[in-house]
């Protein structure tokens, strides 16, 4: 399977490389953690996963609804009570023992899981439960299944981050990987599955692949130079660069081996595009204020043009001069950069160039928000109910329930208590709904500055008393021929005050974009269970279509028509005018939302802290 | 149990291995809390305490570890033994319990014995997380997203060091005095002010961005990862020279001499900080003292103030939600000014 490895980003090239993941993980499943696969539900997944099944190793299925006694093991609590005697069960993730848990739809994991989860993959021992003292050693690597939109948080970050390969399949379509199984066999992935021999050569051959000192150096000034801080990285990049030389017979690592690990380990992580050598400083540029170098080093070739489905290598493209010589690090490592690069699609190559690749990563994925459960939070009087999925046994109520009826039940006494199902009760807990306030700025001209400056007043004084009550806030900013989300949900403050310090303002007013960004945020809220509400901070002078074009009149119908949407949504809504004269416009567009509406020509921030104080504590 | 890296192989991170030993020479400081990215080693860090520190002497058969020597005031299990009775006691390392972020309630204050109710219809009480961690360390992962109600549950059992549970009919206290390590990024969420208040010591962790320093720890991880009994016995006589420090430094703590100046030169440095409270000053005065003792010398001097002053008063600087000056800085600053003064 050697393949040059500064190779563009095609379709083919990726698919290859994900079913070398695939042996990867058959000739070591708990070496680097496991794989992050970001795909939709589709035949180009089925066909990895249906591959995955066929390498016959342990594949165990956590569902997203799995409870935590099932998960880490405890007590077996029908055949407990059948017998009066304790009876547990192992749970999934002892059964996963030298094998592979296999999560789909990782990115809804709630926090309860994954942490235990996580914590199991670190130690390598299932934390011990309430009912099993004792920590039972396991040893497992994980398979994530990412479905997330690109704008959704994707699987939380302290899994993602020990899942050494991450693939992305997001931009395959069948026919892309058609070729490929042309190619294979059309039997079912038996290509992919090492043969016994093969694999027992390989898993022999891991132990003694050596990485020298120059592989090291290059491999973490690879990471370095992507922006990549975390130092587990480097150290799974690591792995999976011996486990694919094992694979292919090789004792030392060579460019193909760090090729692989860089495009699959390095390249999805990274967070900027390499700086300049002369630019080694020791403190990393924040973001912010780092401009883009005008010259990247390798200019990846342009992927614009739709991918041939029988993928051509481009052989004119200089391969790794293969010299007796030892490449130095320098050389490796430009290789790794190169190769990680190459590798990107091109809207994640944008995004790097643009230095917005930092911002994205720094999601906690869901882990981050509390959602309503019946697991957390103040407890309630336990309620008669089935315990299972979400709701745990009330045990003390279970056996007050059952007390009085024993002597009707003891037909042979047995000196047990006996319990039946109508006994039981179940634990409830109430958990106060977190909501979160997505303020839509207006930041164009005719707001005027003096009008935003009072405005980023106010949104501070918000921002405090957010944090306070420990609720998040969302900001949108629109001006010229677009929206921004200037801030995606955060109970940061201080990242909440270093987006708003950064608004410029002037341009026209694209309202409708607004009102539909606002609108896109709120159902995602919506579906992590956060309640959204929507503060209009604007004089309603729609002057922008949707399409980001002038045009006074056909953008307030814009305007209208989202404002329609989110009355349908039903969440709350308050409009600020903060025109000097308000007229009837925002008036109109308000009630079109079912919003509150609240003229405030010099923005108090007071009032309008009251006013959103009203707005949240009503009912909707 | 998974054998942990060793403390002392550990590079870079300076600032916070040292937290760590201050307060593993005083617990009394009152735990430690490392801020920064993911991947920085602070579980490593962590982690490494058990085999770090010296086993401890517990009661045989007391469910909460207490110390022979002085069994805890709130320990049913001590106080209801005949005080006459020979008391058995066993070594058992310290423990370094880990609290998951999706933990329910009853996993942490600990509750009815749900085995015992089922098969013997007794009731009894099975103690969670807070009463493993007593006389050790309590490990938060990312604690600046735990749910509002397991924060408050840390904070009083923090501040009073016994654990009260009346829940499921149960009526039990018992002792929970533990070493408070949690680690977060700001950056995902903030910290309670109340919480951030339990903490001792704060100390900010970056990835190191010398590259020598990076291929050093990943060399060394890499070792670990192929033979980690290897490594470790490799280490092994470092590990000790370790332990033994920390050891005479905790003999060494009481009769560390705090003159009158050094007093009066933490307390100026508060309130030239505007630090809330007496708190400040007092952590601020156990941990230079510990890190006196840890180096050896019998009086405090003005540069143990120097290098534990950030730590200690980091987070407790009054500070304007929407200011992001580094706070570190601002310590410094202030000390150079008050020791000018």
């Amino acid at each position: 399977m050697a393949r040059d490895n500064t190779q563009p980003s095609d379709p083919l090239e990726r698919w290859n490389d994900a079913l070398t993941a695939l042996q990867l993980l058959q000739l070591d499943p708990l070496g680097f953690g496991g794989v992050c696969l970001r795909a939709p539900h589709g035949p180009v997944r089925e066909r990895w996963l249906h591959a995955l099944a066929g390498l016959g190793i342990g594949l165990v299925k956590v569902p997203g609804s799995v409870d935590i006694e099932r998960l880490l093991g405890g007590i077996d609590l029908a055949h407990t009570l059948q017998t009066g005697q304790l009876h547990s069960q192992a749970g999934l993730l002892q059964q996963a023992d030298q094998g592979l848990v296999c999560l789909p739809m990782a990115e809804r994991l709630s926090p309860t899981l994954l942490a235990p989860l996580v914590q199991a993959l670190e130690q390598g021992q299932v934390p011990p439960t309430r009912h099993s003292a004792a920590p039972t050693p396991t040893r497992f690597g994980v398979v994530a299944l990412d479905e997330s939109l690109p704008d959704e948080p994707g699987v939380g970050a302290a899994l993602a981050e020990r899942l050494g390969v991450w693939l992305d399949l997001n931009e395959l379509s069948p026919s892309d990987i058609h070729a490929a199984w042309q190619d294979n066999s059309e039997s079912d992935g038996l290509q992919i599955r090492l043969s016994p021999g093969a694999l027992a050569r390989a898993r022999e051959q891991l132990p003694q692949v050596q990485a020298s000192d120059e592989h090291m150096q290059a491999l973490c000034t690879a990471a370095l130079d992507l922006g990549i801080g975390s130092l587990r990285v480097p150290s799974l990049a690591l792995r999976v660069a011996c486990s694919h030389a094992a694979l292919n017979g090789r004792s030392t690592l060579d460019a193909d081996d760090l090729g692989f690990a860089a495009r699959c380990v390095l390249a999805p992580r990274a967070t900027q595009w390499p700086a300049e050598p002369s630019a080694q400083e020791s403190e990393p540029a924040p973001p912010e204020d780092a401009t883009p170098p005008s010259e990247p080093p390798e200019p990846p070739e342009n992927a614009d043009q739709a991918p041939e489905n029988d993928a051509e290598k481009d052989e004119g493209l200089d391969p790794p001069p293969e010299q007796n010589a030892e490449p130095s690090a320098e050389d490796l490592q430009e290789m790794m950069v190169a190769a990680a690069l190459a590798s990107l699609p091109p809207h994640m190559l944008d995004a790097l160039m643009t230095r917005q690749g930092a911002a994205s990563h720094n999601t906690s994925g869901r882990s981050g928000q509390t959602r309503a459960g019946s697991q957390r939070g103040r407890p309630l009087p336990p309620r008669p109910g089935r315990p299972g999925g979400q709701a745990r046994l009330h045990v003390l109520a279970t056996l007050r329930a059952a007390a009085p009826k024993q002597r009707l039940r003891q037909a042979h006494s047995t000196g047990r208590v006996a319990i039946r199902a109508e006994d039981f009760h179940i634990q409830r807990y109430q958990q106060r709904a977190s909501s979160c306030l997505i303020l839509a700025l207006d930041a164009s001209g005719s707001a005027a500055l003096q009008r935003l400056a009072e405005a980023k007043g106010a949104v501070e004084l918000l921002l405090q008393q957010s944090y306070a009550r420990r609720d998040s806030v969302c900001i949108v900013a629109f001006r010229g021929a677009q929206a921004q989300l200037l801030l995606p949900m955060t109970r940061s403050l201080v990242r909440a005050k270093r987006a708003m310090t950064g608004l410029p303002g002037g341009g026209g007013t694209p309202l409708a974009l607004a009102l539909k960004m606002a609108y896109e945020q709120a159902a995602q809220l919506q579906r992590q269970g956060v309640t959204p509400i929507l503060v209009v901070l604007s004089d309603g002078r729609a002057n922008v279509t949707l399409q980001g074009l002038g045009g006074r009149a056909q953008a307030q119908l814009d305007a209208q028509s989202w404002g329609q949407q989110w009355r349908a949504s039903g969440h709350r809504a308050l409009w600020i005018d903060t025109s000097m004269h308000p007229d009837a416009q925002a008036q109109q567009l308000a009630s079109t939302m079912g919003a509150s509406y609240l003229p405030m020509p010099q923005v108090q921030s007071q009032r309008m802290a009251h006013a959103i104080e009203r707005v949240r504590s009503s009912q909707a | 149990m998974a054998l942990t890296f060793p403390f002392a192989a550990i590079v870079g991170q300076d600032e916070m291995t040292l937290a760590i030993q201050v307060v593993a020479v005083d617990p009394s400081i009152g735990g430690v809390l490392v801020l920064g990215d993911r991947g920085t080693g602070k579980s490593t860090a962590v982690r490494a305490l058990a085999d770090l520190l010296p086993p401890i002497s517990v009661v045989k058969g007391c469910p909460y570890r207490c110390d022979p020597a002085k069994p805890a005031s709130a320990c049913p299990v001590c106080q209801a033994r005949d005080p006459k009775a020979k008391v058995v006691t066993e070594r058992q390392s310290v423990a370094v319990v880990d609290l998951p972020l999706g933990a329910t309630e009853d996993r942490v204050v600990g509750a009815l014995d749900l085995e015992k109710a089922l098969s013997q219809g007794v009731k009894s009480f099975a103690p969670g997380l807070l009463a493993q961690a007593h006389r050790g360390f309590l490990y938060i992962d990312e604690v600046n997203l735990l749910d509002d109600h397991l924060v408050d549950l840390l904070i009083d059992v923090a501040a009073s060091g016994e654990n009260l549970v009346e829940r499921e009919g149960l009526s039990v206290r018992h002792p929970a005095r533990f070493v408070l390590v949690g680690s977060g990024n700001p950056e995902e969420g903030e910290l309670r002010p109340q919480l951030l208040d339990r903490f001792g010591l704060s100390v900010q962790v970056r990835t190191p961005q010398d590259l020598a320093l990076r291929v050093s720890i990943i060399k060394r991880r890499d070792a670990f990862d192929k033979d980690p009994e290897a490594f470790k016995a490799l280490w092994h006589k470092d590990n000790q020279k370790l332990q033994k420090r920390i050891l005479k430094a905790r003999e060494l703590l009481d009769a560390v001499e705090v003159s009158d100046d050094m007093l009066m030169l933490c307390a100026r440095l508060c309130q030239q900080l505007g630090t809330d409270g007496l708190r400040a000053e007092l952590t601020l005065l156990r941990a230079t003292r510990a890190y006196a003792a840890l180096q050896g010398h019998k009086a405090v001097k003005a540069e143990h103030l120097q290098s534990m002053a950030p730590l200690a008063l980091r987070h407790r600087l009054r500070r304007n939600p929407l200011d992001d000056t580094d706070s570190g800085a601002r310590v410094q600053r202030s000390l150079q000014e008050v020791l000018a003064a």
